[in-house]
């Protein structure tokens, strides 16, 4: 058994009242679904006093529409009603898409949008529990003492290559996608593809007491959005590579790669590539802008 | 007046149909508090960390894993776990189905199995193979290769809807 470290727990009723709570307690962390939050916590990847429960803030969980034709998801949203909402399914297939790959059917009822959004990089030298690394001295993302300071996968390096693996973020961010993050310091939105930082240790551009309220859409863009992931099993796995790739006959094709580094990347250069070579040649550019580390777990 | 995060929390919730009333440390998991605080051992204890599925319990009618599943989020919720599927002493159909089909060996994934499997059955009373088989792979067993689950969810399946099988 890996039992949980002591903590107290917050609930929330409101949005007003989990900001207020995060703003007195900046170490607490949030928990919606929980199903990243507290596998980590069992293996002692950190041990915050205090969680806030986002589960009884109803409000999170609504989806509706906007006036300009796209969808404001609640960052409380289940995986599964994400996917199952008929307004997600014909405006953004590749979002639903997303939603039924993740984990297994049983996760997708439990984990919510934001907390995938929100999902910690992970790595097979990380993701293990505090006998495993402490074997090992721990790693740069686990800080465990001055040994830690190496990083296992490219042990010259300096950064931290931890892969981000949420599978919904590359078709969010083709599809323009920004998120809604509130403090008692006021709103912001933040697009998907400025969410997201170089480092494994320092992946999210988030301030400790920001609640991700919401997933705002806007209309979907001409042409189809497809979600593609590959992993080890059919199920239950976390992905190998993930990758939305969108096709405008205008403006050509624009791929997102994922779980080959910290951040998902916008492959660049991709309408020259296609003109010249079509689809091999835009394949062979992605290639060359991606470089995976064995990371995965 | 910043609020004070409780260590300790009381807990209201309807488990098999019976209110139950607690006093829980607050880093309770739902699957410590069913099996430790109140003797319910069906739901399993497999690899903690939401990998496997044994500690499937149904939350409010949705399958949940309840090691990765704080007790305090249970708080008014209506739980169903194995203990709870029999109907008046006579074996769910998923039960029956398991138990002629010889669907586990050593048995410590099966509750999981049928709850998730219930889950799937509340919802969508005659499911596919493929639907079926999207719920068999939430759920992991080291024993029986699935082939013997998958046929005694079909069995389930059939005599549910009143075909024979
Ligand atoms: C066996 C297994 C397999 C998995 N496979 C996959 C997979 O294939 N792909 C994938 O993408 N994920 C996978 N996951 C991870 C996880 O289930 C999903 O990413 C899920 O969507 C996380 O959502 P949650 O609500 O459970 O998050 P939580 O665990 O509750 O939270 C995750 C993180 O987000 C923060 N957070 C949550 N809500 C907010 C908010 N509103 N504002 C700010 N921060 C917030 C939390 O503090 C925490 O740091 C897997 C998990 C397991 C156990
Ligand atoms: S014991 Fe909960 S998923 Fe394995
Ligand atoms: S019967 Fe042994 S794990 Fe399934």
């Amino acid at each position: 058994m890996l039992p949980l470290p002591t903590f107290s727990v917050l609930s929330p009723r409101s949005v007003a009242d989990a900001v207020g709570m995060l703003t007195d307690h900046p170490e607490a962390r949030l928990i919606a679904g929980g199903t990243d939050l507290l596998p980590s916590m069992k293996y002692g990847l950190f041990s915050p006093p205090a969680l806030i429960r986002l589960g009884g803030v109803a409000a999170l969980q609504d989806i509706t529409t906007t006036e300009e034709g796209g969808l404001r998801i609640g960052s409380g949203a289940t995986l599964r009603a994400v996917g199952r909402d008929p307004r997600v399914q014909r405006l953004y297939p590749a979002l639903a898409a997303a939603t039924r790959t993740v984990a297994t059917s049983t996760i997708q009822a439990m984990g919510t949008l934001g907390g995938n959004l929100m999902l910690d990089t992970r790595c097979a030298w990380y993701n293990q529990s505090s006998f495993w690394r402490g074997a090992l001295g721990g790693c740069l993302k686990c800080h465990s003492g001055p040994e830690g300071a190496i990083c296992h996968v490219a042990p010259k390096g300096k950064g931290c290559y931890a892969a981000h693996s949420a599978d919904t973020a590359p078709g969010l961010l083709l599809y323009g996608a920004e998120v809604e993050l509130v403090s008692s310091r006021g709103a912001r939105q933040v697009a998907v593809s400025a969410l997201y930082g170089e480092d494994g240790r320092d992946w999210i551009r988030r301030a400790p007491d920001e609640l991700l309220t919401a997933v705002i859409l806007p209309p979907p863009p001409p042409g189809a959005v497809v979600h593609r992931k590959l992993r080890a099993r059919a199920s239950i796995d976390y992905p190998l590579l993930l990758t939305a790739a969108a096709f405008d006959p205008e403006g050509g094709p624009r791929v997102v790669v994922s779980a080959v580094g910290p951040r998902p990347i916008l492959l660049s250069g991709l309408a020259e590539a296609f003109r010249d070579g079509g689809v091999e040649a835009v394949a062979e550019a992605g290639y060359k802008q991606v470089s995976p580390l064995s990371t995965h777990v | 007046m910043p609020t004070e995060p409780d260590a300790d929390l009381v807990l209201t919730l309807r488990v098999n149909g019976d209110r139950k009333r607690l006093l829980i440390p607050a880093n309770r998991t739902l699957l410590n508090l069913l099996r430790q605080d109140l003797g319910l051992t069906g739901s399993k204890h497999g690899c903690d960390v939401g990998d496997c599925g044994a500690c499937t319990v149904l939350m409010n009618g949705a399958p949940r894993l309840s090691c990765v599943t704080l007790a305090a989020d249970a708080e008014g919720a209506e739980l169903l776990t194995v203990e709870g599927v029999s109907v008046g002493g006579a074996l769910h159909p998923l039960q029956a189905a398991f138990h002629e089909q010889v669907a586990a060996q050593c048995g410590y994934c099966t509750p999981g199995f049928i709850m998730a499997l219930k889950a799937l059955f509340d919802e969508r009373p005659d499911p596919s193979d493929e639907e079926l088989n999207e719920v068999l792979g939430a759920n992991i067993c080291r024993c029986t290769g699935y082939t013997k689950i998958l046929a005694a969810a079909r069995q389930a399946r059939e005599r549910m809807n009143g075909r024979s099988a």
